[in-house]
């Protein structure tokens, strides 16, 4: 097994033995199965889209409490020192951090998968939009771990990271409302910056490049300045 | 300045080697060798540069000026094969806590590039040589600072470093644990080169082949300690 491929155990392992997991796992499908259940009661309609909503929300919410360990953990007690200090190269550490917290993401989703099971057996949903949006929702979380743990390497308090982890969050989520005010073409860049903006597409049924490219260059450009923190030293 | 003539068993050359932080220099053009299987003693008090040169050597920190060799490997362009041949004990002993003893080390060693069958080996081998097997299989918060100690340095010896680097290593232990420390650091001796810093007169006098003081950054003397009957006349001379 390379050095990648240890590191990656090591952290799958410190993700999924920590209580904040089962904690994260259990508010979100409680929130996501009690609307869902509601939802379908009272419209009786095969669709998802309300509950994406809601998932893009929790997760703009709960992604930064699973990631705010990450980097500010290691700090205060020093193990940064003792993984910096191995013959590991620093892209690998920050790249085995977001794909154990981007799999407890996905595990996540997975577990919502079962409203869509649910609406297979008991109705006819359209499915586009369905995959669309775990897509969507998968994409999102790309982007939230990767901020996450770019918060977390500047600092080595939890609530620190966690909390501007949640900040950037919601500023791109309204960063579309800057538009009214800023002059062309500031106001353009304002409404692409947007993540809801990205998001509704693929909720809608409709797969663009541009959108699944918004996502992965930003979650990109979040790894890329983890790095360069980690290896300024 | 170099403080030692230029020795054809160098394992470890340090040339001009300073370090700032804006307009505080933490070490400040120090050369330096250290000779294979030595213990060399850094001696200075706290914030005389000990630990950031340490970290220098061992790649946590990059130098501001000139360059550090590790077995013949530049720290900064093969940072790498340097850090292989190098065991690091950090003075503040990080450590997983939520791990256990065993599956630490076997995470340090696999890290490190040993390959399974034989990072299993070398995990018995460490386990032995440093007295863990008690404690092997209990989770690392649990275990005293004595036996956190012991699991600092076998993590820094696992992978059969040709250096071993530790920083105030009996820092917070009590009298027995800081006999059983020393006794180890020269057990070891001879097997690799120790490089170790301490602000303890004794720890060095009673350890180290070799000192080298250092006092605000700079490199004071180094001198062979069979050469020094008088090392703390000689610290207070320099100091």
């Amino acid at each position: 097994m390379s050095a990648f491929g240890i590191l990656l155990r090591k952290e799958l392992h410190a993700t999924f033995t920590s209580p904040i997991a089962y904690v994260v796992a259990t508010v979100f499908l409680l929130v996501t199965g009690y609307t869902f259940s509601l939802t379908l009661f009272f419209t009786k309609v095969a669709n998802l889209t309300y509950i994406f909503h809601q998932m893009y929300v929790l997760l703009i919410l709960l992604v930064p409490v699973i990631t705010m360990r990450a980097f500010a953990e290691e700090r205060k007690a020093d193990t940064l020192e003792l993984l910096l200090t191995s013959p590991v190269r620093e892209v690998w550490i920050v790249l085995a951090k977001f794909l154990a917290q981007l799999t407890l993401v996905a595990g996540l989703l997975a577990g919502s998968g079962a409203y869509a099971v649910i609406l297979g057996l008991y109705g006819e949903p359209d499915w586009a939009p369905i995959y669309g949006g775990y897509l969507a929702l998968l994409l999102l979380g790309c982007l939230l771990v990767a901020v996450g743990i770019f918060t977390s390497s500047l600092t080595e308090n939890q609530v620190v990271a966690a909390t501007c982890a949640l900040g950037l969050g919601l500023m791109l989520w309204f960063a579309d409302s800057a538009s009214y005010i800023l002059p062309a073409p500031l106001d353009v860049v304002a409404i692409n910056l947007s993540l809801i903006g990205h998001f509704t597409t693929f909720v809608n049924g409709s797969l663009f490049l541009s959108d699944a490219g918004y996502y992965l260059s930003l979650s990109l450009l979040a790894l890329f300045l983890t790095t360069r923190v980690v290896m300024d030293r | 300045m170099s403080q030692f003539p230029p020795n054809g068993d160098a394992i470890v050359t340090i040339e001009g080697v300073s370090k700032r932080y804006g307009r505080v220099a933490a070490v400040s053009d120090v050369s330096l060798e250290v000779r294979r299987g030595e213990v060399l003693g850094l001696l200075g008090p706290n914030g005389s540069g000990k630990t950031t040169l340490l970290r220098m050597l061992t790649g946590y920190l990059a130098p501001t000026a000139g360059r550090l060799l590790v077995a013949g490997f530049d720290t900064e362009r093969q940072p790498m094969e340097a850090r292989r041949r190098i065991g690091y004990v950090p003075e503040s002993l990080p450590l997983y806590g939520h791990m256990r003893v065993r599956e630490f080390l076997w995470f340090i060693a696999r890290l490190r590039g040993l390959p399974r069958k034989a990072a299993a080996t070398a995990l018995d081998e460490v386990i032995g040589r440093v007295r863990l097997a008690d404690v092997a299989s209990a989770p690392i918060r649990t275990l005293s600072r004595g036996y956190r100690q012991r699991v600092a340095i076998a993590q820094g010896l696992v992978h059969g470093p040709d250096i071993l680097v530790l920083d105030e290593p009996t820092n917070g232990l009590d009298p027995r644990q800081i006999i059983e420390t020393r006794t180890l650091i020269r057990a070891l001796a001879g097997e690799r080169t120790i490089i170790m810093s301490s602000h303890i007169l004794a720890e060095v006098e009673k350890v180290a082949d070799r000192v080298a003081i250092l006092l605000q950054g700079r490199l004071l003397d180094v001198r062979a300690m069979a050469d020094t009957p008088d090392l703390e006349g000689l610290f207070l001379s320099l100091t």
